[in-house]
Parts: C-alpha cells; sequence; structure tokens
C-alpha cells in the first residue's frame, strides 16, 4: 500500500505513519461498508478505540473527505474523496496489457478479470465489462473466498508448509479455484503471474459456471496461455 | 485501499439526498476563515471590553482581578469547546438556537432561542449606542456648535444604525471584511498601548502579584461572572455555518481562537491598567473616565483620543456582527416556520437574509433611542442594556452546554470527555447566570433583570402558542444546513450547484447552471 503512494505521501507516510494509516483505514472503511455507517460501527469495525475514531472522523468532516448525512449520524464520502484517486487508484494498465486480456476474453465465455498484488492487497485492474464481479468489495476483503485471493494467501504461506485445505491443493495444481463462493452456481479460475524473480505480481482470472470451473479442460490452455503472454508485461 | 478506489471509480448512488439545503438561498459556502474569525472576534468586541472589563473587575475583585480573569477565561474556553461539539458537525444559521433544538428539543429551544435573540438584539443595541455616543463626541469636538447632546447622540444612532442596515443587505462578504478592518485597528491600537505601558514600568510588574486584600469569594464569584460578560458573542460565527466555506473546520477554530485571544488580552489589559495606576498613584474607582485620566497621568493625553477612537469602531464592528447573527436566527426560525415565512426569505441578489434585517434594524435602532431619551443618557441606556444582552447569552451557552451531551448521545458519539467537559462548563454557567441576576437585581439596575425576564417569558409564550396553533412545528424546529446531493461523492452531479440559484420559491430554475 505504501509503495503505491506519491512521494509526497510517502513524506507524509514517514511523518505520520500512524495517524495517516489510521486516516486512510477509516476512508475506506466508510467506503466498504457504504453510505450511512456511523461512528461506532467504523469504530467496531476497525478495532479502534472510540474517542480515536470520532476524533478521526470529525477532521476527516472537516476535510470534507467525509460528509455527514441526514440526521448528522450517518457518513458518506465526500466528493473531495475523488481528488485522491491518483493516491489509491492503481494506474490504468497499458494498452498492451489491455489487448491480450480482451484477446483472452474473446475466447472464452464468462468474465475475465486482471487483478495486481502489492503487499498483501489485491486491487482488480482491469475487470470485465461484459461480466462484472459480483462483489468486488468482499473480494478484496475476504481473500479466502476468491480464487484470486487466495493465490495472494498461498503465495504468503507457502513457506509455512501447509499439507492442508486450498493452501496444498493450489501449490500442488499452480492455479487456484473457486466455487460456491459469491454466487452458489458460480465459480472461478485464477492463474498466477510471476515476474523474472518469481514473485507473484498480477493473477488473470476466469469466472463462469461451477461446472465448467470443475471441469476446465481447454479453458485452463486459453488462461494458460494469457497469464504467460502477459507475464514479461507486467513484472 | 480498494473499496476507496472503487468508490472513486464508480461511486455507488446515495439515495435520499435533498438537491439544495433547506437554508438554501444564502450565499452557500462563500466566506473563508479571515471572515468567520472577523464574526466572533467583532461581536465580542475585545477592543471595547479590553477597558471596562478590567476596571470592572477590579472594582469588585480588588487584588485578584487577574485570577478571576483567568478564572473566567477557563470557564469561557470550556464552554467554546463544548459548543464547537456541535460546530463541529452541524452547519447552521440558529447558531445556539439550532444546536439546543437539537439536543433537548422544542422546548430548551424556544427558552435558548429567545434568550439567544435577547443577547444577539440587545449587544446590537448596546453597541450602537456606544458607537452612537463617541460619534457625538467627535462631532461636537470638530464642530463645537450648541446641539444637545442627547438629540446629537440619538442621530447618531440613525445615521450608523442605516450604514449597519446596508452593510447587512449587501452581502455577508461586506458585513465580515467591514468589522475584520475595524476590529484589526482596534486590536492593534490596544495592544501597542499595553504594550507600552507595561514596556515603560517593566520594573514595577511586582505589583501585580501583591494582592493587596484578603481573598473574598463572593466577591471573586462576581469578579468572575462579570469577566465572563466580556467574552459573550464568541460563538457567533456559528450562525455563518451556511456561508462559511469548510464550516466544519473554520467556524470551531474562530470561536476557538476568539477566545483564547480576547482572554489574553484582557489580561494584559487587565495587568497594565493595574501597573498604570499603581505608577501614577491614581484611584480607578474615583476617577470619573479612568483610561483617559490614566493617559493623561503617563504623559501621553493623544493616547486617550486613539483610544476613545478604538473603542468607538470596535462598537460599530460589534454592532455589525451582532446584527449579522441575529438576523441568521431570525432567518432559521422563518424557515422553519416558528416566525412568519417572510423571515426565511433571502435577498435573490445578495443572498443576505433581506426581509430578517429589514424588520430587526429598525428595531435594534429604535430602542436605544427611546432609552437614552427615557435614561436621560447615552451612558445609563448603555447599562441597561447590558444586563439584558448578558443574562440573555448566558442563559443560551448554559442551555447548549446540557444540550451537548444528549445530542452525542443521539448521534452516538458521546465520549467521557466530551461529557465531563460539557457538565463542568454547564456547572459553571449556571452559577455564573445566578449570581449575575442576583447581584445585578439588588442594585440599582434591578429593573434589567426583571426586565429580561419578562421579555423572556413574553418571547416564550409567543412561540408557545404560535407553535399550539401549528402542531407540526414541533417536528420543523432545529433546521441545518444538510449534505446536498453535490457534496456526497456518488451524489447526483445535475444537482451540485443548484443551491447556488438565486431565490428560494423559484422551483423551475433547476438545471439552468447544472452540469
Amino acid at each position: 500500500m505504501a509503495g503505491e503512494l506519491t512521494p509526497a505521501a510517502a513524506g507524509l507516510h514517514a511523518r505520520q505513519p500512524k495517524a495517516i494509516h489510521s486516516a486512510f483505514a477509516v476512508l475506506e472503511e466508510v467506503a466498504r461498508c457504504g453510505p450511512g455507517v456511523n461512528a461506532r460501527e467504523i469504530s467496531a469495525n476497525l478495532r479502534m478505540p472510540r474517542a480515536t475514531a470520532y476524533r478521526l472522523l470529525n477532521l476527516l468532516v472537516q476535510e470534507e473527505y467525509l460528509v455527514r448525512l441526514g440526521d448528522l449520524s450517518g457518513f458518506a464520502l465526500g466528493r473531495k474523496v475523488a481528488e485522491l484517486a491518483h493516491l489509491v487508484a492503481p494506474a490504468r494498465p497499458s494498452q498492451a496489457v489491455r489487448s491480450i486480456v480482451t484477446s483472452v476474453r474473446a475466447h472464452l465465455r464468462g468474465g475475465v478479470h486482471l487483478a495486481g498484488y502489492a503487499g498483501s492487497a489485491l486491487h482488480i485492474l482491469d475487470e470485465d465489462p461484459d461480466y462484472r464481479l459480483s462483489d468486488a468489495a468482499r473480494l478484496t476483503r475476504d481473500l479466502e473466498v476468491s480464487a484470486m485471493g487466495r493465490l495472494l494467501l498461498v503465495e504468503t504461506r507457502r513457506d509455512a508448509g501447509a499439507t492442508s485445505g486450498f493452501v496444498a491443493e493450489t501449490l500442488a495444481r499452480g492455479f487456484a479455484v473457486q466455487t460456491g463462493g459469491f454466487d452458489p452456481a458460480r465459480g472461478c479460475l485464477a492463474f498466477p503471474i510471476r515476474d523474472g524473480d518469481g514473485r507473484l505480481v498480477a493473477a488473470l482470472s476466469l469466472c463462469t459456471a461451477s461446472e465448467r470451473v470443475r471441469h476446465p479442460g481447454r479453458l485452463l490452455d486459453e488462461l494458460r496461455d494469457g497469464a504467460e503472454r502477459l507475464a514479461p508485461l507486467l513484472s | 485501499m480498494d473499496a476507496l478506489a472503487r468508490a472513486i471509480a464508480r461511486p455507488e448512488p446515495v439515495e435520499g439526498l435533498a438537491i439544495r439545503s433547506p437554508l438554501a438561498g444564502l450565499a452557500r459556502r462563500s466566506v473563508g476563515f479571515a471572515d468567520v474569525l472577523a464574526q466572533s472576534v467583532s461581536a465580542v468586541a475585545p477592543a471595547g471590553a479590553a477597558f471596562t472589563t478590567p476596571l470592572l473587575v477590579s472594582a469588585v475583585a480588588g487584588g485578584v482581578s487577574l485570577p478571576a480573569l483567568a478564572a473566567a477565561l477557563v470557564i469561557a474556553l470550556l464552554t467554546a469547546s463544548t459548543i464547537n461539539e456541535f460546530t463541529r458537525r452541524m452547519a447552521a444559521t440558529g447558531s445556539l438556537y439550532t444546536f439546543v433544538a437539537r439536543g433537548l428539543g422544542t422546548a430548551a429551544a424556544f427558552v435558548a432561542g429567545v434568550g439567544l435573540l435577547i443577547g444577539y438584539g440587545f449587544i446590537a443595541m448596546f453597541a450602537l449606542a456606544g458607537s452612537g455616543y463617541y460619534l457625538a463626541l467627535f462631532v461636537t469636538r470638530l464642530l463645537p456648535i450648541a446641539v444637545d447632546p442627547t438629540l446629537l447622540a440619538a442621530v447618531a444612532i440613525l445615521v450608523l444604525g442605516a450604514v449597519c442596515f446596508v452593510v447587512l443587505a449587501r452581502g455577508i462578504r461586506l458585513s465580515t471584511r467591514v468589522s475584520l478592518l475595524v476590529e484589526a485597528l482596534s486590536v492593534t491600537l490596544i495592544g501597542a498601548l499595553i504594550v507600552a505601558v507595561i514596556g515603560a514600568n517593566a520594573d514595577r510588574v511586582t505589583v501585580l502579584v501583591e494582592p493587596d486584600a484578603a481573598f473574598d469569594p463572593g466577591g471573586f464569584a462576581v469578579a468572575a461572572t462579570l469577566a465572563i460578560t466580556a467574552f459573550v458573542g464568541f460563538e457567533s460565527s456559528a450562525a455563518l455555518g451556511v456561508e462559511a466555506k469548510r464550516p466544519f473546520a473554520s467556524i470551531p477554530r474562530a470561536i476557538s481562537w476568539t477566545v483564547l485571544g480576547s482572554g489574553l488580552l484582557y489580561l494584559a489589559a487587565s495587568a497594565a491598567q493595574t501597573i498604570g495606576f499603581d505608577v501614577t498613584g491614581l484611584d480607578p474607582a474615583t476617577s470619573s473616565s479612568p483610561t483617559n485620566d490614566l493617559a493623561a497621568a503617563l504623559g501621553a493625553p493623544w493616547a486617550g483620543f486613539l483610544l476613545d477612537v478604538s473603542i468607538a469602531t470596535s462598537l460599530f464592528a460589534c454592532t455589525v456582527a451582532s446584527s449579522t447573527a441575529l438576523v441568521r436566527v431570525l432567518f432559521s426560525m422563518g424557515r422553519e416556520g416558528l416566525l412568519p415565512g417572510a423571515f426565511g426569505t433571502a435577498h435573490p441578489r445578495f443572498r443576505t437574509p433581506f426581509v430578517a434585517s429589514a424588520v430587526a434594524l429598525p428595531v435594534v435602532v429604535a430602542v436605544p433611542m427611546i432609552t437614552v431619551f427615557v435614561t436621560g443618557g447615552v451612558w445609563a441606556a448603555m447599562t441597561v442594556l447590558i444586563i439584558f444582552a448578558a443574562a440573555g447569552y448566558i442563559l443560551a451557552y448554559t442551555l447548549a452546554c446540557v444540550a451537548a451531551p444528549f445530542f452525542l448521545h443521539r448521534i452516538g458519539e458521546l465520549g467521557v470527555w466530551s461529557a465531563v467537559k460539557a457538565a463542568a462548563a454547564a456547572i459553571a454557567l449556571s452559577g455564573v447566570v445566578l449570581v449575575y441576576l442576583v447581584e445585578e437585581g439588588g442594585g440599582a439596575r434591578g429593573f434589567g433583570v426583571w426586565g429580561f425576564a419578562a421579555l423572556l417569558a413574553a418571547g416564550i409564550a409567543v412561540y408557545w402558542i404560535r407553535m399550539l396553533r401549528r402542531p407540526w412545528l414541533r417536528h420543523a424546529i432545529g433546521v441545518y444546513d444538510q449534505a446536498v446531493a453535490g457534496d456526497v461523492l456518488g451524489g447526483i452531479p445535475e444537482a451540485e450547484w443548484i443551491d447556488d440559484l438565486e431565490t428560494v420559491d423559484d422551483t423551475d430554475t433547476e438545471g439552468r447552471r447544472g452540469g
């Protein structure tokens, strides 16, 4: 997360790491919970002392990054938050990357998405415009539920030598699978994209009917081929 | 960061937002921090109070006037900090009236509203009478003509009242800029004189720590109470909630800075006066015009003239600032329906509460003129008017401090420190208002206290009757500037500038500037 900030914000980060981090955490929580979330819920969700949460919320209201709604107890993101776009939004992938993803989409029926990894966070870099993600907020929050999230978790836990569950399965398979996590009838396949040093940088995923996820057959070759072509452009 | 990034890229639509604020029509989000600060500072009029207050306080507190002033400063800071619990969360034009309505409900809001109207109204009258008095003084100095001084003062009050009305009607920026310029000038003059007196007698500062009388708790309480009246008005920038840019940042800051700044000025002025009287051997109790005598005895008679100028200009700024707040409280009540709807209309071009100004200003001019003729002198009139104002203000402050914890609890944000602070302020202020009323009620100006009580009761009765006829008002009291679609990420973009439109009742203008 810190690695993606601009130099100015990184300077702030260095001087006041905790406060800045907490302020962003509060903004992030309001974005996640949606308009109308109140101060108590935010302090409980973030396990932040109430006094700290109230102070941060009031500061963010002062700066107009947050707005109090209706009866003043609920919060929503203020219009000014859009000014943070360059800080928080991952850069748009290059034309070369997007055209490869588009060509993979042309061969596959289902949602083809490209996700990037930075530290322990997952970003959607290119969402399939024809098959939107069903719950993007949960996808980035509950990493264990999604195939793209599982790839990242496996990467961080592989040294622990897990022998069971999805970690072992994914390590054995070389790609991650999930069915019924978001929609009982659908599932997802995620193929890792690694840089020259073997570090996980991104994932190409296909979301489709559970039956096709369990028996991918030819689909797997298309995804693997796409991931291989993307690797040199993303690392 | 992902939820945030996604919210920015594809904002989730936020429902239930009004297209424009319930207080639309005023120049929303148009004045900066300097103007907001000017509003609070001018309503306090620290330049004027810096001379009168230490004299009044030392008259009752004797050697403990500095501690009494310091105690008043602490109480004022606690009160300001409690009022800021509201100003950080709610932008309103009704100031304390709206805050009390949101914390304690309709009945308490009536009491606070009438108290606040009396406070703003009578301080405006007091200041107008004072500036009229000084204007008349200058006219007689420059043109030595034989005119009845009372008549001249009355004419001066009328002229200054007319100027004040024009300033108020022409736009909030003009009001605050005039106040800022005038008040900055006065405070600079006073500050220079304080530094000159203390600097010239640096070897005598030890008199400040030599109490010459035994400590008297009763006298101390009265002195602290008198000192608190020198702070009243600091919250008046809360009435600019709609018009201030970034109101949740600028208004709390303006309120805190005003209290702290004027408190330090009073302490310095008190020190300078104590030293000055000690050096010259004058007795403030027997001197008819202590500051002028002091200036003359210190070898600077011109300083007395400068002081008069700065006090006069400060009083005029106070008139403008208090009237600015007064008409906005009336505007708020007009919007709610508590007063006739006309009070809630804004001028289409200047975007000011024009009707409220046109009704309030003649009253603000007429009352001091009548009082001057009845009491036979401007100074006597002023001492009566200030009792009404101080009692009204402190009553509204007390209710606001009681209301704060209830309000915070209702929105689920009550913390321990906020509750303790509010309780301390409310207890101290109720003590203050009792001491003040008992002290003044038993004195020569006792009819001022009874007059205040009668006016308060009459005002509450009028509101009560109006509400009995319009039961729906119970749910309409306490309007504040709610977030409109244009303020919220995911609000309706077309609505962004709707509330900038000229008139309130003009409903078919949507989209003229949209998009």
